[in-house]
């Protein structure tokens, strides 16, 4: 099995570190157009994303995940600060919008994770109003805030709904894992 | 993360947080004292669900050509840069040594690249440009300092021999220096709960072009050298602010009352938010528990 490109990253292989640029430059981009504001504001982010992901290489584990959820969890910290940052802000989408983001088609999501595929269905399970919750916080990067004005629920409505979707898909995940006896995520 | 850790509310609510819209300086500060009390928790298990829950509500689309070879370069710079700067977490195990581990690795011609971290055709190369500007510099602030984790004492001062060259400044008279040259930040310290804060007043000095800096203190306590040393961490807006920057140990000795300590920041600082001291095991930590936090000096760009 051809080692991880983050591995080689780590070993010091000098050609990993482009590749790693092919194998997720999409991805990559991709979380960075949903949580930022402007084109422009996402290709600096992705810049910023994979400095850190060429230093962070070495603590990849794959007892712990794929390399595409490593990957991810470093874009979305990155971009979750930088949100922090430019908060006063505001949002330029719109309601309708949002009204209309949902799940990915998984028939276009091209190769998905593991993960990826159980966290879907884990999302399926849980109530649509914590599915709403997810989707706009985690997707599509509104602040807790933002989701109450968004969906007119109350702020702590909104938060105990993040707090608990994200720990019941945490839980489902691990029974799916646990059903197929593969690896946790 | 562990099931203990899970029946934590404030934790928990402090996590989810930081992986769905962030949190502040304090707060970061206050999920790793809860951490520390939970050893062996995964702290990246909620972080790894939202991004799996990210990827699955994510269609992927491929990323513009222009971006793609301005990451190439950068790719490329990064490379270079690693070998002769020391920028990842693993090699700033080798950066973080005592300026007595400098010394020592000095006299005996060895240290300058971890095995692990050594690329074939680029060792010889590599070890020059740190001779030339890694280690060298190190070794010469050693001895100009003559340990330079040894702070000066500036009360009462101290007695000064005339020599037939001028004396070199003091760590204190540098202190004064770089703050007269008009480009470096001055940043009060703050107290925190931990008991042994109480009564600490003083100030952290930074010049970011020239990565220079002081500590200033009044009231902290000496500390055992052979037991326990007080750690220095910046806390960089380009860094994991989970991993700050090591800026060295140091010893405050019995009956300062005011003493100035040289910061050795392990690897370049891009821009600080925080400064930190807590108290560490003697010869210090690559990663601290934050058990000790004694001061915090929030910088400028801190509010920004």
């Amino acid at each position: 099995m051809a080692e991880s490109v983050l591995k080689r990253i780590a070993h010091g292989d000098p050609r990993a570190v482009a590749d790693c640029i092919d194998e997720f430059g999409g991805l990559v981009w991709s979380i960075a157009r949903r949580l930022t504001r402007a084109r422009a504001d996402a290709e600096d982010a992705v810049q910023e994303i994979f400095t850190d992901i060429w230093r962070s290489a070495a603590r990849f584990d794959p007892a712990q995940g794929s390399e595409k959820v490593f990957i991810a969890t470093i874009a979305r910290r990155r971009l979750i600060d930088r949100m922090r940052r430019s908060s006063a802000e505001p949002a330029t989408e719109s309601t309708d919008v949002l009204d209309h983001a949902g799940w990915a088609d998984p028939g276009s999501r091209g190769e998905i994770c593991v993960e990826a595929e159980r966290a879907a269905q884990a999302v399926a399970q849980l109530r649509p109003d914590q599915q709403k919750v997810l989707q706009l916080g985690i997707v599509n990067g509104l602040t807790h805030s933002e989701i109450a004005k968004t969906t007119g629920m109350p702020l702590g409505t909104v938060k105990t709904n993040m707090r608990r979707g994200l720990l019941q898909v945490r839980e489902l995940m691990s029974v799916l894992v646990d059903d197929t006896g593969e690896v946790r995520s | 993360m562990n099931s203990a850790a899970l029946r934590d509310d404030r934790l928990v609510d402090l996590l989810v947080k930081q992986t769905t819209e962030g949190v502040t300086l304090e707060e970061q500060a206050e999920i790793e004292r809860l951490l520390a009390t939970y050893p062996g928790a995964d702290r990246e298990m909620l972080a790894r669900t939202a991004a799996a829950i990210a990827l699955a509500g994510v269609e992927e689309e491929p990323m513009p050509t222009a971006l793609r070879d301005q990451l190439r370069d950068n790719a490329a710079r990064w490379v270079v840069s690693r070998e002769s700067k020391v920028t990842d977490f693993a090699g700033r195990r080798e950066a973080r040594t005592t300026a007595a581990a400098n010394v020592e690795s000095a006299r005996d011609g060895t240290g300058r690249i971890s095995p692990s971290a050594r690329w074939p055709w680029f060792a010889a190369a590599a070890c020059l440009v740190l001779a030339v500007t890694g280690w060298w510099p190190r070794l010469r602030d050693a001895q100009d300092t003559q340990q330079a984790n040894v702070p000066v004492v500036t009360e009462p001062p101290a007695q000064v021999t005339p020599e037939p060259v001028p004396p070199e400044p003091t760590i204190a008279q540098r202190r004064e220096q770089l703050l007269a040259g008009g480009a470096a930040v001055s940043v009060p310290w703050s107290n925190t709960d931990d008991p042994a804060s109480r009564g600490v007043t003083g100030d952290v000095v930074w010049d970011n072009e020239k990565q220079t800096g002081y500590l200033r203190f009044s009231g902290l306590a000496a500390n055992d050298p052979q037991r326990t040393q007080y750690q220095l961490w910046i806390f960089d807006k380009e860094q994991d602010q989970r991993f700050p920057v090591d800026g060295g140990v140091f010893d405050i000795p019995a009956g300062a009352t005011e003493v100035v300590v040289p910061i050795k920041a392990a690897i370049a600082v891009r821009e600080p938010l925080m400064f930190a001291v807590t108290i560490e095991k003697a010869g210090g930590v690559v990663v601290s528990e934050r058990e000790h936090i004694i001061t915090l000096a929030k910088t400028p760009a801190a509010a920004g």
